[in-house]
């Protein structure tokens, strides 16, 4: 029984290496399981750039144009079958160049086996600070670091009137959030804006009815949550139901996606959060045209409209492209040199990466006004108008 | 199949496992040293599940607990990893004795819901330690090298087994039996029976931390989420019961066959995957009930009726 | 002192619904002997339900409720008649195992069928609210509230006063007292499974009222369902309705005041504690 299925196994695995492509990019991605969600935009968006970049000839190795090819497995949202997954990928598929999962603590694992096997990895789905801080060689990633997330949100806080005078910091206990909240934390004590509560919660709460209670008790100006999108979806309607009008309050994510406004109604308005990437004209790109244009086609492939994880997964996807033609090489080593030298425009934002290997994206701070996403506050200041403070929820 | 033979394959299978690092691709050494340490698991709560009887959910408990002493040593204190994987192991057997003895008072649904509640609370805490990481996890040291961690898994496994085997004709294995069968008549009988249930949760907690220490040096990243994972203690459970809770070698034979088919599921239909493997539960439990190691003895007696006859004796 | 006020009116109304989460568990347990660790699939389901009933046609959540409820119990006595019912007298935890192995296969259907994306149910009065006493108290939180005690005292008046009810009562007693009843056993499991199936549906269609509902609530959601059955104990309803507004304050206590990432550590460290000294519940007999 047990050697036969282990035959079986063999086989199955050694019949996958005969379609090998020139080249083959793989990704570990949540495609089922608690963080599909997220999940889906890193397999959509690897194959939608994937499949740009081959209409548009492929990648340009010496003399000669070679088309890419993408694996993706479905790591089941189970960190350990992920970093099992990628060890396959490099050891049994012979796969030079890695895509990454989404969430920090899946890049944190993650990243281990690129190190081990000295093959890069480009990451647009963890933003903590660890997972750059360990000396690691073979690991990039696209998003800006976690905890500069609520820096543009506080350097707007200075300019709102009246300013908000008193913050509540909540955050969930997973890598990434920690890492906000620890930046965050520093920028809030440059200002004069007093923090008067700093709360850490567990990532597996839906109630959060004690932590309003105390916040309107306390009658605090501005509240800023680093939490998962489920979190913030109870954290919002919980407010309602309490009726608790904080004059503002901002989250790490949610906001920026459509299914949490669609999923809110018109509960969503007055939020504020941020995110690296708006779909703007403005953001040229070579395959895509510009990033405006990424996003209606998007939405046309595969129904839903792309957040800043499916602009920082493209951006991953063309890196490698741009790191292997500058290399002209197909060697992992090389191409981590190249990677590691690159600077170019697409339609994320400018890539180029620092000495630990992440990027950094101003965030812009995003407001949901009458259900729409508005950007309000960028690098270059105001933006457009803040809706500040909101109106309390008897009075919507 | 006689017991001389069933040891002949054993060894063959261990000299496969021992030497697939000269033949076989990185990923089956990396499928080895996953299926050896489910294997260990399957084997450790056969222990205090298939031979006395008490359905553990806590066993996570002592898997976590050993990856944490590893994590912990290697991270915290920079100390060498053997060290590590002593303090899990202390830390697992200690909270085998304080817990186990109220807990193991407790029978059938009640003692798996409060090992259950267990393993939650330990999650729950662990997420709140600066030592270990809190929620964040640990990372620890790279280590390269799968072959060490191969060698170590299957070295682990053969003493569990060997345990195992000891067990199943000592008179330790005997009181464990018969608490199994009837722990008042047990006691009538003579049999110790809090110390011998302690024992035997203190057994299976020394295995069990080894292999989860083993896995989290592999594995260089632990998190609660992870280490106390309620899903791999059901998997402990489930690979026992398919292979044939109370055996020697069922519940390696069960982690075996379970692990080869989650794995080719995760790598081939993988949105499937999950699906499938929740079927494979369900049938497994209501066609085979007493696992392969029944299957394969009584299959050739009754040919299909077999699993006419299982469900015959259960259904209502 | 308004907000240990506040935050104890906040513990007992998600009480209820903690409450009505475990009533459904603790009658299959109770009865027919089987810890179902599909439970909290089952209310996941329910919340599907009724927010397809919300956003497809219009109806109101509290008006789905009953259409949940009716779903879910079919499905429920579909799940016992042709699965559990085979497994039923085998050794207690291959009933555990399969209801683990259903988990799964709900779970991920639920993700295919569904989508993992966040659903809420939000009808328009979802933010309305009132003030008791200084506290603020949400209307939909007391519907929810008044639902689940309205179910149980039904659950109560049914299993103690109707022929059916004293037959499943029987049934926990022992397997041959139902046969004097008159009633096939292996109906009457699938109608107790069914009528579990269908709390575990009500509690679902109120849950997504008062929170997001995606594919993967279900685990969590049965282990507060454990927690508040040990803290109740199995032989009453009424206990039940004991045991969830108990965890629910203490809940809301604990991450005031001792912080929200303590709130497992305190409801299944009472768990494990209540176990080990009256395993038949706080409430229950001594045994």
């Amino acid at each position: 029984m047990k050697t036969r299925l282990l035959c079986a196994l063999v086989t199955l695995l050694l019949s996958s290496k005969l379609s090998a492509a020139p080249i083959e990019l793989g990704a570990s991605v949540q495609l089922t399981g608690q963080f599909a969600n997220t999940g889906r935009y890193y397999g959509d968006a690897y194959q939608f750039a994937v499949d740009k970049i081959n209409a548009a000839g492929g990648v340009k190795v010496g003399n000669s144009r070679e088309k890419l090819s993408l694996k993706i497995l479905d790591s089941q949202s189970d960190v350990n079958l992920s970093v099992r997954q990628y060890v396959q990928l490099v050891s049994q598929d012979k796969i030079n160049f890695l895509l990454g999962p989404f969430a920090s603590d899946f890049a944190l694992a993650d990243s281990a086996i690129s190190e081990k096997y000295n093959v890069p990895m480009i990451q647009g789905g963890g933003a903590s600070d660890q997972i750059f801080s360990r000396g690691y060689k073979f690991i990039f990633g696209t998003l800006p670091p976690a905890t500069d997330y609520f820096q543009s949100t506080i350097d707007l806080m200075s300019q709102l009137k009246p300013a908000p005078t008193t913050v509540a910091l909540l955050y969930a206990d997973d890598a990434f959030d920690v890492s906000v909240a620890e930046g965050t934390r520093k920028a809030v004590g440059k200002t004069p804006v007093k923090t008067v509560l700093d709360q850490r919660y567990s990532s597996k709460a839906s109630d959060f009815n004690s932590m309003l209670s105390l916040i309107k008790n306390q009658n605090v100006d501005a509240i800023l949550v680093a939490g998962h999108e489920t979190e913030i979806l109870n954290f919002i309607r919980q407010a309602k139901s309490l009726n608790v009008n904080p004059k503002m309050y901002s989250f790490t994510v949610g906001v920026p996606s459509a299914d949490f406004r669609a999923a809110l109604g018109s509960d969503a308005n007055y939020a504020f959060g941020m995110t690296s990437w708006v779909p703007s004209p403005a953001l040229k790109d070579e395959y895509f045209v510009n990033a405006e244009q990424f996003a209606n086609e998007y939405k046309k492939r595969f129904g839903y409209e792309p957040d800043y994880h499916a602009a920082s997964a493209v951006a991953d996807v063309e890196a490698f492209v741009k790191a292997i033609e500058s290399a002209n090489s197909l060697d992992p080593v090389k191409v981590r040199d190249a990677i590691a030298k690159l600077d170019f425009d697409s339609l994320y934002g400018r890539i180029r990466f620092n000495t630990a290997g992440q990027i950094n994206l101003p965030q812009t701070v995003v407001q949901i006004q009458k259900g729409k996403l508005v950007a309000i506050y960028g690098p270059k200041g105001l933006l457009e108008k803040p809706l500040y403070p909101m109106p309390d929820w008897g009075k919507r | 199949m006689k017991p001389a033979l069933k040891f002949i394959f054993a060894a063959l299978v261990v000299g496969g496992f021992a030497t697939v690092p000269s033949w076989g691709s990185a990923v089956l050494v990396q499928f080895g040293i996953n299926a050896l340490i489910l294997a260990t698991l399957a084997q450790s709560w056969n222990i205090i599940g298939g031979y006395t009887g008490y359905p553990s959910f806590g066993n996570s408990v002592f898997y976590g607990l050993g990856g944490y002493g590893v994590a912990i040593a290697l991270v915290q204190y920079q100390l060498p990893s053997a060290v590590g994987l002593i303090l899990g192991v202390v830390l697992a057997v200690l909270f085998a004795f304080l817990l186990g003895l109220p807990v193991l008072r407790l029978r059938g649904h009640y003692f798996a819901i409060a090992t259950l509640g267990l393993t939650e609370v330990m999650t729950a805490i662990v997420s709140n330690l600066d030592i270990a990481g809190r929620n964040v996890g640990l990372i620890l040291p790279l280590a390269k090298g799968d072959t060490l961690f191969l060698e170590l898994s299957l070295a682990l496994l053969v003493v569990t087994t060997l345990a195992v085997a000891w067990i199943s004709r000592s008179r330790f294995g005997f009181g464990l039996i018969a608490i199994r069968e009837n722990e008042v008549a047990a006691a009538v009988m003579g049999v110790n029976t809090t110390l011998y249930k302690i024992l035997a949760f203190a057994l299976c907690a020394v295995f069990s931390a080894l292999a989860g220490g083993i896995h989290a040096y592999w594995i260089t990243y632990l998190d609660p989420g992870s280490a106390f994972d309620v899903s791999l203690n059901v998997r402990m459970i489930i690979m026992a019961v398919f292979g044939g809770p109370g055996t020697i070698f069922g519940p390696a034979l069960g982690a075996f066959a379970l692990a080869a088919i989650s794995e080719i599921l995760a790598s081939k239909i993988t949105s499937l995957a999950s699906i499938f493997f929740g079927v494979v539960i369900v049938v497994a439990i209501i066609f085979m009930p007493r696992g392969v190691a029944d299957l394969a003895q009584n299959f050739r007696r009754f040919g299909w009726r077999y699993f006419q006859e299982n469900i015959k004796a259960h259904r209502v | 002192m308004q907000l240990l006020w506040q935050i104890l009116v906040n513990g007992v109304l998600l009480g209820g619904l903690y409450a009505l989460m475990a009533l459904g568990l603790v009658l299959v347990w109770g009865v027919l002997n089987i810890v179902n660790l599909a439970h909290g699939a089952l209310i996941m389901l329910g919340a599907y339900v009724c927010y397809y009933f919300f956003t497809g046609l219009g109806w109101d959540p509290f008006a789905a409720l009953p259409v949940a409820m009716s779903l879910l119990f079919c499905l429920g006595y579909l799940i016992q008649r042709w699965v559990l019912n085979l497994v039923i007298r085998a050794p207690m935890f291959n009933s555990l195992l399969v209801t683990f192995g259903l988990e799964v296969v709900i779970t991920y259907l639920a993700q295919l069928l569904f989508s993992a994306d966040f659903r809420t149910v939000n009808p328009s009065y979802a933010g309305a609210n009132f003030s008791f006493f200084g506290a603020t108290v949400p209307w939909v939180r007391v519907l929810a509230f008044g639902v689940a005690l309205a179910l149980t005292f039904a659950l109560w008046l049914f299993l103690d006063h109707t022929r059916i009810g004293r037959a499943i009562r029987a049934t926990a007693q022992n397997l041959v007292a139902a046969r004097l009843y008159g009633v096939n056993p292996r109906q009457l499991y699938a109608l107790t499974f069914g009528i579990g199936a269908a709390l575990a549906g009500a509690a679902g269609a109120l849950y997504g009222v008062v929170s997001q509902i995606n594919p993967y609530i279900g685990a969590g959601l049965t282990g507060k369902s454990f927690a508040i059955a040990i803290i109740g104990g199995l032989e009453k309803s009424l206990y039940v309705l004991v045991g969830g507004l108990f965890l629910g304050v203490v809940e809301a206590l604990t991450a005031l005041y001792i912080g929200p990432t303590y709130t497992d550590v305190v409801s299944f460290g009472i768990l494990v504690l209540v176990l080990i000294v009256r395993p038949t519940g706080l409430l229950g007999r001594t045994a």
